[in-house]
């Protein structure tokens, strides 16, 4: 085993140095704020492994796992390390909309310097296979007929999950519950037992289940079909008028580091979206690509803490900022 | 018929020269992991997951599991030595082990979890390869409700964890829920408790808690008698440091018990080997006919829910193969491992890829016996441990926890939060209040909440749902008749000095 690591840390010091302004010089920390095996974390890591295998960058990745606080320890971390230039995360966009409702989550991405939106996250709205409803306008009227006994499964309230069913309420004036299940597995596990109606739920992992018949796809909140679901509308298609909260996945600093990191770090991710291992990664798991450079970042940041604000509003939510 | 060629192929599979390396490998960095508190599987798992892309699929998920239910092995060595919970599953262990270990017992008590281990994670493969699909369906017929009840029963476990006074039982109790509490509530997003601490926002790991209340408070209470710091007796002789055939006669149901309630609940993917081990100790000690001893270093106290945690292994992995339905942050990243290695985890895994769930299935038999093989003869070298003198000792545990907490998180303010428990473990001591009680609240105090919260939401309000559904209901009147339990001890001492009169 011993070898192998040798091997692996020869290997990277024979990559050739880019010709830039910064190189890392030893390894480089990647701060992700879940626990292993959470959804950061298995991205950063598989980020980790191309960015290797493609010999991007000449050190070692080491996912530093800083959990807690729904980002807000992990986004803390990174403030702290100001200047720092071996040090990344990876953000979601819990990372935004927590500060938006938790006094204490006072660190937002704004404090951060933004390097790469890299991974969009689609999702598809399910039910169980032997449910009576067909479309997603069965499961709405179904939802109206009996208000508030129809039930949804998902994550936070502030998770896009909620964000989905919010919007749907609002245009079709139908009510059903949400249940908050802090882990994926739970909600999955809710559905399939029959304990709640309709879940919204990954592409890749209702893949599975659809295969297997368990589950029935209803529509897509997406604004585009899905290569892997040809068939299932996307929620405009089905009726209804709006439109999705993209759940999003990106690269970010700390504050306070010179210019041309920024621009190696920028560099680094969009060879990495380039590179035929990245689609293969993105299309194993049907996300789609999200690249976008440090300055149209700072601006999606604006767009989606604006359309989160009305969607957490509208939902009743307090918002602290 | 299937099943024995399955396990034939299986055999193919594990028994290959490299697979068995990559298996020990596993169980023996898995046990490395396992008596070291801190660095759990989760991390370990992860930080070896660029290698497993140089191997195949089959090797890869051998070595990774390894490493799973091989840590459970090694977790009760610090837990019986040191009163150090090395992982969480092992608070339950501490209770018996820690007092055998302080009669000179350390060797039997390591024995006995090594044997119980062994037993119970082979059921556990067992019932993996006999009633995994079937099971996994009637697991998804418990939802909040039932998680609830589950906990619950959890809970009134407390009366059986009690030493003398049950009112100070059920306030530590109450204070293990109220520190469950704190953070952030996952439904509203509002912070509780947090007085103002961005620390405090994720809540105290119960590691923390556990290490500081068991250990820390341990070594400050040994250190203030200083006549009484002296080296624990280590008897010498081979056979004073195994089993003796009576423990084993003692341990037979707690072997059976353990075995049992840790596969079952193992196999409910919101439930946990902290509860499993727990719940098994519960009713050893509920159907035990020398309920007294408990506490004082029963050696069926140790082989419960050491059995129980192991066995959870098995259980665990029923819900993650056969619906990519994680219970733990280790399955969880067994889960992200099998996705990055190309595979489609889901209900079609096990029919699509039997070579490999089979390998797997066969590979734990392997490395259940290699563990031990591996763990009985270091069982003599362990108990060594103990003939250190106190101003080794002590020092030594203080510095293994401390390492220990900061290596999981990395963070000082946890070191802090460390000497606060540790402090209140010693008070807690010196006032008579039971450690285990705080543990049981703490472990059970989220889940209880969320299920709880989850129930009423199903309901839209109404508590009628706890008990209109029939899990739910018979578990909670088991739980009801276990708090009655002490009421009926009395009323049963009572009847009998009427009659002696």
């Amino acid at each position: 085993m011993r070898k192998s690591l040798v091997m692996v840390a020869a290997l990277a010091f024979a990559a050739p140095v880019l010709a830039q302004g910064f190189t890392p010089t030893r390894p480089v920390e990647v701060v992700v704020h879940t626990g292993p095996g959470g959804g950061s974390d298995v991205l950063a890591r598989a980020v980790a492994l191309i960015i290797e295998k493609e010999k991007l960058v000449p050190v070692r990745m080491q996912v530093a796992n800083k959990p807690g606080g729904g980002g807000t320890v992990a986004a803390a971390y990174l403030a702290e390390k100001k200047g720092e230039s071996h040090t990344i995360g990876f953000f979601t966009g819990v990372w935004l909309t927590n500060p938006l409702t938790i006094e204490k989550a006072n660190v937002t991405l704004k404090d951060l310097t933004p390097i790469a939106r890299l991974v969009l996250e689609p999702a598809v709205i399910a039910v169980k296979a032997d449910a009576p409803y067909k479309t997603l306008g069965d499961f709405v009227n179904a939802a109206k007929q009996k208000p508030g006994e129809l039930k949804q499964s998902g994550g936070s309230i502030t998770s896009r999950d909620n964000v989905v069913r919010q919007q749907l309420q609002k245009v079709s004036g139908a009510r059903w519950a949400f249940i908050s299940f802090p882990g994926g597995g739970e909600r999955i596990a809710a559905l399939l037992g029959g304990h709640v109606n309709m879940m919204v739920i990954e592409p890749a992992e209702a893949g599975e289940h659809i295969r297997a018949g368990n589950i029935r796809v209803l529509a897509q909140v997406s604004d585009k079909r899905l290569p892997a679901y040809p068939g299932v509308p996307t929620l405009k298609e089905a009726g209804f008028d709006v439109t999705p909260v993209p759940q999003v996945r990106g690269v970010v600093a700390p504050p306070g580091i010179p210019r041309e990191n920024v621009v190696y770090w920028e560099g680094v991710f969009k060879k990495l979206s380039q590179t035929e291992s990245w689609k293969k990664f993105l299309a194993d798991n049907q996300f789609e690509d999200g690249y976008q450079g440090a300055a149209d970042l700072a601006k999606f940041y604006d767009d989606f803490s604006q359309q989160m604000r009305v969607v957490l509003q509208e939902a009743g939510i307090k918002l602290v900022r | 018929m299937e099943i024995l060629s399955g396990l034939m192929q299986g055999f193919a599979v594990a028994l290959q020269p490299m697979n068995l390396l990559w298996c020990l490998l596993g169980v023996v960095l898995g046990t490395v992991v396992g008596v070291m508190p801190g660095l759990g599987p989760p991390a370990t798992i992860a930080m070896l997951l660029p290698l497993t892309f140089l191997m195949n699929p089959s090797s890869a998920i051998i070595m990774l599991a390894g490493i799973y239910y091989g840590a459970k092995y090694g977790g009760s060595t610090t837990a019986i030595l040191l009163n150090v919970p090395g992982e969480s599953a092992s608070v339950a262990t501490c209770i018996d082990g820690y007092q055998m270990a302080r009669k000179g017992r350390a060797g039997p008590a390591l024995g006995i979890a090594a044997i119980a281990s062994f037993i119970a994670g082979t059921f556990g493969v067992l019932g993996l390869m006999l009633v995994a699909p079937p099971l996994a369906k009637m697991a998804l017929a418990f939802s909040s409700p039932e998680y609830f009840a589950l906990m619950s029963l959890g809970l009134a476990m407390v009366v059986l964890l009690a030493g003398r006074s049950m009112i100070k039982a059920l306030l530590a109790t109450l204070v293990g829920l109220w520190i469950a509490g704190i953070g952030i509530d996952p439904f509203s997003t509002t912070a509780r408790f947090t007085f103002g601490s961005r620390e405090l926002l994720s809540g105290l790991d119960f590691v923390i808690v556990a290490i500081g209340v068991f250990a820390i408070g341990e070594v400050l209470a040994n250190m203030e008698g200083r006549e009484a710091v002296k080296a624990l007796p280590v008897p010498k002789g081979l056979r004073n440091l195994l089993p003796t055939m009576q423990d084993m006669k003692d341990s037979r149901f707690a072997f059976a018990n353990g075995s049992i309630i840790g596969f079952l609940i193992g196999v409910l993917p919101g439930a946990g080997s902290t509860i499993a081990s727990f719940i098994s100790y519960g009713v050893e000690k509920a159907v035990s006919r020398r309920p007294e001893e408990f506490g004082k270093g029963a050696v069926e106290g140790v082989a419960a829910p050491e059995a129980a945690n192991n066995s959870e292994t098995g259980g665990a992995l029923v819900p993650m193969l056969t619906l990519a339905i994680p219970g733990s942050s280790t399955t969880a990243i067994l889960l992200a491992a099998l996705v990055l290695w190309g595979f489609k985890p889901g209900p079609l895994f096990i029919p699509e890829n039997p070579a490999m769930f089979w390998g797997l299935v066969a590979s734990m038999y392997v490395g259940n016996l290699m563990l031990l093989v591996l763990n009985l003869p270091l069982v003599p070298l362990f108990a060594q441990v103990l003939r250190a003198p106190a101003y080794v000792l002590y020092p030594a545990i203080l510095g293994i926890s401390v390492v220990g907490v900061y290596s999981t998180s990395g963070s000082h303010f946890d070191v802090w939060l460390l000497a606060g428990f540790g402090l209140m473990g010693y008070l807690m001591r010196k006032l008579d209040y039971p450690a285990a009680p705080l543990i049981l609240g703490l472990v059970l105090g989220g889940a209880l909440e969320r299920a709880l919260r989850q129930s009423l939401m199903m309901s839209e309000g109404s508590l009628s749902i706890l008990v209109t559904r029939p899990i739910s209901a018979v578990m909670l009147s088991l739980a009801v008749l276990i708090l009655l339990i002490p009421l009926f001890n009395k009323f049963n001492h009572w009847r009998l000095r009427a009659l002696e009169k």
